[in-house]
């Protein structure tokens, strides 16, 4: 070993030494382990930070190059006097999620619990793991982000919670224990998944509106849904309430694009009476009264993009490696 | 008279107290922490050798001499009056409190459950308590207590890098003004790089012993109840199930061999306990090895759990020395 490497490697340990070992102190940690890289330069010194879960603590080793090749090594935790088993405790609530009165909720619990919550297309376990998707998708995205980026998530963010003024804004943020600037951070990372997933969009959508087309078909149509089986000979029967009809039934006359009828509908022709078909535990009478073919317009397109972002997320999420650390 | 010690928010008392009232037995229930602030104790020793050992309290006066039965559950400690407030008259308080104490229960001439304060106490220490398992013919982990950086490396090499950390005694402590905790701990190479610190405190290391179940066996006098808990199929409580992750860990009574359930009665017995709760694991080979004794530990989550009827066995317990009067 050279006498330079040597005295590299006390320097090394002289840094270890001195780097702060609290989680909210990391990047300031970083920024010494750098200056002291550039300082070093033949080494090609890397930190590595090691955050435990369940405590403050961290801990750091050094990545060296050998002046002969390979890599070395160093950790070198001082004595900070603080027992061992101290030292390698963890909070008391780790892993828990939220504590009400006397119950401790943990993780595992809560999601299991909110999944028996959930509505039948997402679960709270899908939307976790698609919100991992497109952070995996951002990981690297270091293109700066415009104020209207920023602007625009941000106010969609707020919408999204009702947030609507400075001070219920404010409020959520207490509520959350964010501060003014964790929260320009976290809307930071909203935007970036805001614009991966714009983009995305239309980078998909004319594609999947060509394989797709009957799908964005803008239909009118007309059904029934209630507890009873509901006949009709025409669409003029089902615009009428007949006074027999007991018990709750819901009527919806709308306009969506074909893919978001009830499946049933989808297809039809203008004028047929679909139905009663059993669908959810109801029965479903429908007709569609008048239907224009897909354009290439800008509205159409859009959704085009928004069901073809669904259908990738759908394809990325059961490609992922997941694992549920505490399930 | 049946003399219930613990605090007046016990919930595992209100579990076994129907149970007295069906035996028809009376009971008072205190707490010591009510003591010298809000009760008066008297012992009186006469020259020709009679006694009067009274107790006033809040609601009533009880002649301890008519105590048949003691049940120290989790009583609190002595409180001095909250106007003796400088702080060496309070530890004064607390230390003449205390001994007066101990010295009334010793005169009690009543059967107590687990016992009085000095077998528990022993029994409670793990050292001593791993020790007369072993002695009494318990399989136990190869054990180290130390404090000795020097010994970590080779117990983590005799464990095959499955080594477990303990503490020699539960307490509480806090990092950065948090509330922490040590569970058992499946030690990684990492922890071996802080090795220095443990010249700080002893510890207990023991190689990770596989499961198949753990158990926890409650001992009431001769009686023995055992309960499997399996939290394998539970990432966060494998390792302890003191984590509680109750979704995910399955609870049973369980048919201890003849020979364990003997050891178990035996071992409470050898500390001159009436009452101990003991951990076990039961290895996929089928061989139950011993972890520790808690002479006063919890068996209110294991009757809820199991059906086990530990509260009779209590109940039945305490009522025996009215009975047998």
């Amino acid at each position: 070993m050279s006498g330079d490497f040597g005295a590299t490697l006390a320097a090394g340990v002289a840094l270890l030494r001195s780097l702060p070992r609290r989680r909210d102190q990391v990047e300031w940690a970083r920024k010494e382990a750098a200056e002291w890289g550039a300082e070093h330069p033949a080494v090609a010194a890397q930190l590595v930070v090691d955050e435990r879960p369940g405590t403050p603590v961290v801990d750091y080793d050094l990545l060296l190059t050998h002046p002969d090749g390979g890599t070395v090594a160093l950790t070198a935790p001082a004595d900070e006097g603080v027992p061992w088993l101290i030292e390698h405790s963890t909070h008391w609530a780790a892993g828990q999620l939220v504590s009400v009165d006397e119950v401790h909720l943990s993780v595992a619990q809560a999601l299991t619990m909110l999944r028996s919550l959930s509505n039948r297309d997402s679960t709270p376990h899908d939307e976790i793991v698609d919100q991992c998707v497109i952070l995996n998708e951002v990981l690297s995205d270091d293109e700066p982000l415009t104020t209207e980026d920023l602007q625009a998530a941000a106010d969609e963010f707020r919408r999204g919670r009702g947030l609507y003024d400075r001070a219920a804004t404010l409020a959520w943020m207490e509520r959350v224990g964010m501060s003014p600037a964790r929260f320009e951070e976290y809307i930071g990372g909203v935007a970036r998944r805001r614009r991966f997933r714009r983009r995305k969009e239309a980078e998909l959508a004319s594609g999947y509106l060509a394989a797709h087309r009957s799908r964005f078909d803008r239909v009118r149509a007309v059904w029934w849904a209630g507890p009873e089986r509901r006949m009709a000979a025409s669409p003029a029967e089902l615009l009428a309430v007949p006074s027999e009809v007991t018990g709750e039934i819901q009527v919806t006359i709308g306009e969506r694009w074909a893919g978001d009828l009830p499946e049933p509908l989808r297809d039809a022709a203008p004028g047929t009476v679909v139905g009663p078909v059993e669908r959810e535990g109801r029965f479903l009478t429908g007709a569609v009264l008048d239907r224009r073919p897909a354009k290439d317009d800008a509205e159409t397109l859009a959704a085009a993009g928004r069901a073809a972002f669904a259908d990738w997320l759908t394809e990325r999420r059961r490609r992922a490696s997941v694992e549920w650390h505490w399930l | 008279m049946i003399l219930i010690l613990s605090d007046l928010r016990d919930d595992t008392v209100e579990m076994v107290l129907p149970k007295l009232k069906r035996l028809g037995v009376p009971v008072t229930w205190w707490d010591s922490g009510d003591y010298p602030a809000r009760s008066r104790i008297t012992l009186a020793l006469g020259a020709d050798g009679a006694r009067r050992l009274m107790l006033h309290t809040a609601t009533g006066t009880l002649d301890l001499s008519t105590v048949t039965a003691v049940w120290r559950r989790r009583p609190t400690g002595p409180t001095p009056a909250a106007h003796v407030s400088e702080p060496t008259h309070r530890t004064h308080v607390d230390w003449q409190a205390q001994f007066l104490l101990d010295g009334a229960w010793d005169l009690i001439p009543a059967r107590w459950l687990p016992s009085r304060r000095e077998p528990e106490r022993r029994a409670h220490n793990k050292i001593i308590n791993l020790a007369r398992a072993a002695s009494l013919g318990f399989a136990v982990p190869e054990t180290v207590f130390t404090n000795d950086p020097a010994e970590l490396v080779p117990a983590y090499e005799r464990a095959g890098g499955r080594l477990v950390a303990k503490q020699i005694n539960s307490d509480s402590f806090t990092v950065d003004g948090a509330d922490h905790r040590t569970y058992t701990t499946v030690l990684t190479r990492r922890h071996l790089t802080s090795r220095h610190l443990l010249q700080h405190e002893p510890v207990i290391l023991q190689p990770y012993v596989p499961k198949a179940v753990e158990l926890r066996v409650i001992v009431v006098g001769d009686r023995v109840f055992a309960a499997e808990i399996d939290a394998q199929a539970s990432r966060t409580a494998r390792e302890d199930w003191r984590h509680y992750d109750d979704d995910r860990v399955r609870y049973a009574a369980h048919e201890l061999p003849e020979d364990v359930r003997r050891r178990c009665a035996e071992l409470v017995a050898s500390f001159e306990l009436t009452y101990g709760a003991i951990d076990l694991i039961r290895t996929p080979r089928g061989e139950y090895v011993f972890l520790e004794i808690n002479p006063n530990g919890a068996w209110a989550f294991v009757e809820m759990r199991t059906g086990l009827p530990i509260s009779d066995a209590i109940a039945e317990w305490l009522a025996r020395g009215a009975r047998d009067e």
